[in-house]
């Protein structure tokens, strides 16, 4: 599949395959999140992205998904029993940011918007406990697909 | 201080959902004492308070439809039971984290099969929703999910069938024998959310060729 994030194009993306994954884990992930009052990635980072700021903020939420919480959260991956599935979306993720790196580099008149969004994301997600934190960043990533599938270029 | 088990009084609170018609169940202890009252509440994930759900407060019976508070198909959601039985025992248990878009269930399309001499036509009805859009206009499934597909299928005899997938909801099979019992189904699929309905079933005969009668 190929995906338009404004100027920034990301082929090879299958995201049923993402999907597959994400589910086949949903159940577990998020039963260990029982902050049930706090969603990181609320409308306020996600609602009414231009265009062009998609691939900002795509590429700085992503990259904090790769850095951040897949590395923090690969034992309890491992614990319960889903490594199959956090591989498969990690390399994935991986394989985005890289993709996107160079393109985004290139732009710079909607960083600042985007990196405002991505700071809301990221001040809710440090007031948090940091082992809470990771645990509801992970839960939350059919929210992050939701929005990524909007740019799919069918 | 021990505190007593009631984990028995409140078992599987979860959310049963067709076409998006969300219904809250829950199971009782085994031999429920008649006098166990349920109580529902429920938020959007995110929020901070739980809000009661009007007419499900202190009921018998063990299930309640939270349909309309569950109906922004952007949003996640939770709902929670509190049992409390006669003795003043209680115990609450949570839902998981609710998608009504990931976790709804796909009900068999509405159909009808209309039987000419050689070939039978299969009219899918609208697949309307209980969903709204803002200007009150109701939804149909295709309207919420964009992939959606007709799964036409006709088994011509036990060893052969023939099968079309479609956007469109109408679809015509020809080359049919006149005079002859055909099985057909319909079923509707959803290939981005690995959603399909059960079939649509209907068994149809070809009309009798009377033109050299």
């Amino acid at each position: 599949q190929e995906f338009q994030f404004g100027p920034c194009q990301v082929d090879g993306i299958v995201l049923q395959k993402l999907w597959q994954a994400f589910w086949a884990m949903k159940d577990i992930v998020q039963a260990q999140d029982n902050i049930t009052s706090v969603r990181l990635l609320r409308k306020e980072v996600l609602q009414n992205v231009s265009e062009t700021e998609s691939c900002h903020l795509l590429h700085a939420l992503l990259r904090f998904y790769v850095n951040t919480v897949f590395k923090n959260y690969h034992d309890k991956a491992v614990e319960f029993g889903i490594l199959k599935s956090f591989s498969t979306l990690a390399n994935n993720f991986f394989v985005i940011v890289s993709k996107l790196q160079a393109s985004q580099e290139k732009m710079f008149s909607t960083r600042e918007s985007a990196r405002r969004r991505f700071l809301l994301f990221y001040r809710a997600f440090k007031q948090l406990d940091r082992e809470a934190a990771v645990t509801k960043a992970f839960g939350e990533m059919d929210i992050l697909l939701r929005w990524m599938e909007k740019f799919n270029q069918l | 201080h021990i505190t007593e088990d009631t984990s028995d009084l409140l078992q599987h609170v979860k959310f049963q959902s067709s076409n998006f018609e969300n219904i809250l169940t829950w199971d009782g202890k085994l031999e429920s004492a008649p006098d166990t009252v349920y109580s529902v509440q429920y938020k959007t994930y995110g929020e901070g308070e739980w809000l009661e759900k009007e007419g499900c407060q202190r009921i018998t019976r063990k299930s309640c439809n939270l349909t309309v508070e569950t109906s922004n198909l952007t949003e996640l959601y939770y709902a929670r039971v509190t049992a409390i039985d006669g003795a003043g025992r209680s115990a609450t248990k949570m839902t998981n984290r609710f998608s009504p878009l990931q976790d709804t269930n796909i009900k068999p399309p509405d159909v009808t099969c209309i039987p000419k001499v050689r070939s039978i036509q299969m009219n899918v009805h609208p697949p309307y929703t209980v969903i709204r859009a803002r200007n009150g206009h109701q939804l149909t499934l295709e309207n919420i999910f964009q992939d959606l597909r007709y799964h036409f299928n006709l088994r011509i005899n036990h060893t052969y069938q023939m099968h079309f997938e479609r956007k469109q909801r109408k679809f015509e099979f020809f080359g049919l024998t006149p005079d002859t019992e055909f099985h057909g189904t319909v079923m509707i699929c959803i290939p981005n959310l690995f959603k399909e309905s059960a079939p649509y079933e209907c068994q149809v005969k070809t009309l009798p060729d009377r033109t050299w009668t």
